[in-house]
């Protein structure tokens, strides 16, 4: 019950701090009503029927493969404790994949939201060939990953790409993307989030369409600049969808897979690009060690469902103060 | 706690999340032990990527088929994009379910399969078949060799081959053919290096996420080398570690680039030389725009074998298996491998295939498709660390990249000794 | 009968800026333009470039001689048309399933009131964490015993749960001005009339862009329906397109880039007629009310 509370509280958080009136669940004036229950429950069965069975049962299969020595092909698993984990704790490239992982989410979750709301804004404006514009920042969305992977490839190619096109025409060298980790690394992030600013904008911009007018009207004749409306008017009704947009996008880029198996396969040097999915997907299918595979998607699971109930709870406490 | 099996888990948190499903996904409680899972008898579902782009020859050869045996039908199923995605594919096909007849297995994708049961072993299967075996190219059909049975009929099989740009070899001052050795083509390098000029490489080659494993095996052969002897690693062996020192110094002498794509490279004209599969000389001579040379590789009889062959599950009834077998053989007899082959530029498999008069005439009209033909008989079966070895691909991918950028080779060799030896043990020495 | 101009949404930025805001308003745009349009003006040129043009240096930026015939090589090399009705049968059938499951959903977790309430929310967000490189392979045991291998049901009912949206809907339900909601409950608004007279026309933007990213994501699913489709009659387009690489060889780029294309214009089509329907429909959702 304390998560209850918890996330409710948070999501619903942001429209209640600045704006004079407040925006939230309505005050009830009695809980639990008896066909309150019901209609939620057959409002909520179908969804959650399909989450259980095609979501959650093969994570608790997941979770019990992680304690065997499945081989991907064996008809037979052989419990092992907790050995998987142990090795994983234990192994050199663990580091390596993590901070990738890191570095890559980091930067994928802080610059496409800040791009994607820069971009909301700019787009909400009365400009001639918004449209268009619009229609621009969301197409890359719209293709696949593995798709944009092939044509990235192209982009980046050390000797016939774009990248090194424009580079040596204003005379740089440009860095071999493919053989050096770090450059490797900054490729599959700016394309990654190339590919999914559209999504950080469209929600943003969604964001900005609904939001309440009688506040800019306010905002307007209180004579506050441009930077004071944005600051104290439009981030606090933008909140909710902030905190939406930090999940679901670092949700979505730990899970990036198409775009490194297309671009780079995890490497250079093997793991110069592997991210936590990556390897799981390489344990399982390309060493066969499923048992390992699962151990590692485990782990995954655990980190996100941390740092989701963290990222909970600062939403929390900036509802309180 | 005892060995549980897979489909136990399954049925177990099937029954667990929705009572309604669970009597179907609790259904197979013995690992598709011996059940025929799904699938007419006569119906042979071939699990293909089609190598080479070769869906509609394959599509051709099957209604060929189907028009020899009217009562048998051939479902030719999109499988994947590649061998890896065959391979996802079958794999989760064991977990339950329908099984197909025919599967394309590639070098590295066949063995885990056969160690774990999954395929039939095919000697008996075809000697009940009447099949005569010993037309098949040894080296090729021996790849597929395991615990005194094949376990698969090589199909789209390839080596490397070695391409060079004769307008640049002409630059260069160099005779119109390939290095004989190694040592030959390092004593070259300097004049074709300053053919290519600065902004282009004497010889560009697959860095470590693309196979360069597959292609050094034919330097480390060369020093006298190699990954492995039987199942005992020989990375740290002072040849492999020569030749590896020998990559590393054509890679810090630049005469040895890395990219993800050579051959596009090559066909640009911006780089003299490569090692690529034969799979890819159609492509190759339709985009290069000079006239293109092949050779074999550097050095004797130490070609790698590589691509893919054709496997019958293990786990389906035996009047399946006798249906796919006639179908495999079919796929692979003279008339149809030379077929194939020509379509896609893999090498036939049949040994017989070469004395077919359409074969004679096309390698009349194909020189560079005959250079591979004549380098079967080079062929050296791939070392086990690579191809059998969970993970060796990229395992000695990786090792090889650090060698190129430098790392001390003796070090990086050491390491990839101990991993390999710790994989083999974790994963292959019990189940042998 | 409910306060509206008080609380009327959907306000444009105001349209009175200073002169240079404008101008710095063009300028970005500009800006995005080019760091965004490159790419994919990279990626249109290559499909209308002949294959030696492809990868030569320097790169060519404009296609000499130009070709459509990558595009005629895409429909004509495959069964095209085939896969692009697969790829509408399924897009189709999930996002409405998932725009529908989603908004029930969302309106039960924001404004129902029932026991274990964040439990279930948390549930749902959960699921966002679990990536389908681990589901695929229990879930194709379960299917396939089903009988549903190569069926569009198999493909499409697997991926019909909805965590995302749910997630998107229950976060814009909250935001929604509380007194409305009261003022319609007092007014004796059942929970339907509720949800489709109150909530939903006050969440059109956002219920747009639900259905946007979902069109999208069900358009390029890759892996699921590879698993489960054997040939063209239920393989979507992102499965499909993959006959045109060589995947074992030398890849002829333009048509695939021409696929890449072709994939991408519906949705951008339907991204062009949506976009204006995000703010048609406030309009029409404030006078309705």
């Amino acid at each position: 019950m304390q998560s209850t509370t918890t996330s409710e509280q948070a999501a619903s958080a942001g429209g209640r701090s600045g704006p004079p009136d407040p925006v939230g669940p309505p005050p009830r004036r009695s809980s639990g009503r008896a066909w309150e229950w019901t209609l939620a429950a057959l409002l909520l069965l179908p969804n959650l029927a399909l989450l259980v069975v095609f979501t959650y049962r093969p994570l608790l299969d997941n979770i019990r493969l992680s304690f065997t020595d499945w081989n991907i092909s064996a008809p037979v698993a052989n419990p092992i404790g907790v050995a998987n984990y142990v090795e994983w704790f234990g192994r050199a490239d663990t580091r390596t994949v993590l901070g990738n992982t890191l570095v890559f989410t980091v930067a994928t979750v802080g610059i496409s939201m800040a791009l994607g709301l820069a971009l909301a804004l700019l787009l909400d404006q009365r400009l001639r060939g918004r449209n268009l514009v619009r229609s621009v920042v969301f197409a890359p969305f719209v293709i696949s990953g593995a798709a944009i992977g092939l044509a990235f490839q192209f982009v980046f190619d050390p000797q016939f790409g774009l990248v090194r096109d424009l580079l040596v025409r204003v005379g740089l060298g440009t860095p071999n993307f493919y053989q050096d980790s770090g450059w490797a690394l900054f490729m599959v992030t700016f394309t990654y989030i190339w590919k999914n600013l559209g999504y950080t904008f469209v929600i943003y911009l969604a964001a900005l369409q609904g939001r309440r007018a009688d506040l800019d009207e306010a905002a307007e004749i209180d004579g506050a600049s441009p930077w004071r409306h944005f600051r104290k008017v439009l981030l606090p009704q933008l909140r909710p969808t902030t905190f939406f947009l930090s999940i679901t996008v670092l949700l979505s880029s730990v899970q990036v897979f198409d775009i490194i198996n297309v671009m780079t396969r995890g490497g250079p040097v093997g793991n110069g690009t592997t991210t936590l999915v990556y390897q799981v997907y390489q344990e399982t299918f390309l060493n066969q060690r499923a048992g390992y595979g699962a151990t590692v998607a485990t782990v995954m699971f655990l980190i996100l469902l941390l740092v989701t109930v963290v990222q909970v709870r600062i939403m929390d406490k900036g509802q309180q103060t | 706690m005892n060995s549980f099996t897979r489909r136990g888990f399954l049925g177990l948190t099937g029954a667990a999340g929705v009572a309604g499903l669970s009597a179907c996904a609790g259904t197979g409680t013995g690992v598709g032990g011996g059940e025929s899972s799904g699938g007419a008898s006569n119906t042979i579902e071939f699990w293909s990527n089609h190598p080479g782009t070769s869906k509609a020859v394959e599509q051709q050869i099957i209604d060929a088929f189907t028009e020899a045996n009217p009562d048998l039908t051939v479902k030719l199923v999109d499988a994947g994009a590649n061998y890896e995605e065959v391979a996802q594919k079958f794999n989760a096909s064991l977990a339950g379910g329908a099984q197909p007849d025919v599967i394309v297995a590639s070098d590295v994708t066949w063995f885990n399969f056969a160690l774990n049961d999954q395929l039939s072993p095919l000697d008996d299967l075809l000697s009940e078949a009447g099949v005569d075996t010993s037309d098949y190219v040894d080296a090729l059909y021996g790849d597929y060799l395991y615990d005194g049975a094949h376990f698969a009929l090589p199909y789209a099989r390839s080596t490397p081959l070695f391409y060079y740009n004769k307008e640049l070899w002409s630059k260069a001052g160099l005779p119109d053919r390939g290095p004989e050795t190694w040592e030959e083509f390092e004593e070259w390098s300097a004049d074709l290096k300053a053919a290519v000029g600065a902004d282009a490489s004497a010889m560009q080659l697959a860095d470590g996420s693309n196979y360069l494993d597959w292609y050094f095996q034919n330097m480390a052969w060369h020093f006298g080398g190699g990954y492995s002897r039987e199942w005992t690693p020989t990375f740290s062996d002072p040849a492999t570690v020569e030749a590896g020192t020998f990559l590393q110094r054509l890679s810090q002498d630049g005469v040895v680039t890395y990219n993800a794509t050579p051959a596009a490279s090559f066909s640009a004209g911006i780089a003299g030389c490569i090692l690529e599969s034969t799979g890819s000389l159609g492509g190759i001579s339709t985009d290069a725009q000079f006239e293109v040379g092949t050779a074999f590789l550097p050095g004797t009889d130490n070609c790698p074998t590589g691509g893919a062959g054709v496997a019958i599950p293990a786990n389906i009834s035996d009047e399946r298996k006798a249906n796919a077998v006639k179908f495999v053989e079919f796929l692979t007899n003279p008339e149809n491998t030379v077929l194939f082959t020509q379509a896609t530029g893999y090498m036939p498999v049949r040994k017989s295939a070469t004395e077919l008069p359409e074969e004679q005439t096309y390698l009349e009209e194909n020189p560079n498709a005959r250079t591979a033909i004549d380098q079967l008989s080079a062929t050296r079966s791939q070392d086990n660390a690579r191809v059998l070895v969970p993970g060796g691909g990229l395992r000695i991918g990786t090792g090889l990249d650090q060698v190129a950028q430098g790392e001390d080779v003796a070090t990086v060799f050491e390491r990839l000794d101990a991993e390999t030896q710790q994989a083999f043990e974790n994963q292959i020495e019990p189940k042998l | 009968m409910i306060g509206r101009k008080e609380v009327a949404h959907g306000a444009e930025a105001a349209s009175h800026r200073s002169p240079a805001m404008t101008v710095a308003g063009y300028v970005g745009m500009v800006l995005v333009v080019l760091l965004v349009a490159v790419p994919l003006f990279w990626i249109v040129i290559t499909s209308l470039k002949e294959r030696q043009d492809i990868y030569v240096r320097p790169a060519q930026w404009l296609p000499a001689p130009g070709t459509t015939d990558n595009y005629a090589d895409v429909t004509t090399r495959i069964p095209f048309f085939d896969y692009f009705r697969n790829s509408l049968v399924i897009t189709i059938s999930l996002a409405t399933i998932k725009i529908v499951l989603g908004v029930i959903s969302a309106y039960a977790l924001a404004l129902l009131r029932f026991p274990g309430r964040g439990l279930v929310f948390l549930v749902v967000i959960a699921a966002l964490m679990v990536p389908n490189q681990i589901t695929v392979i229990s879930n194709y045991a379960l299917v396939a015993q089903l009988g549903w291998r190569n069926t569009f049901q198999g493909i499409i009912v697997p991926l019909a749960g909805v965590a995302f949206g749910t997630f998107l809907m229950r976060n814009q339900f909250l935001g929604l001005p509380s007194e409305i909601i009261e003022a319609a409950r007092l007014d004796g608004a059942g929970p339907l009339k509720l949800l489709w007279r109150v909530a939903l026309p006050m969440s059109w933007p956002t219920v747009v862009a639900f259905a946007l990213i979902t069109v999208v994501n069900e358009w390029n699913e890759y892996l699921w329906p590879f698993l489960m489709s054997d040939d063209s009659r239920t393989a979507p387009l992102p499965v499909g397109l993959t006959l045109l690489q060589n995947n074992d060889g030398v890849t002829n780029w333009g048509p695939v880039m021409a696929a890449t294309v072709l994939a991408m214009l519906p949705v951008l089509v339907l991204f062009l007629v949506l976009q204006r329907q995000m703010i048609k429909g406030l309009t029409a959702g404030a006078v309705k009310s």
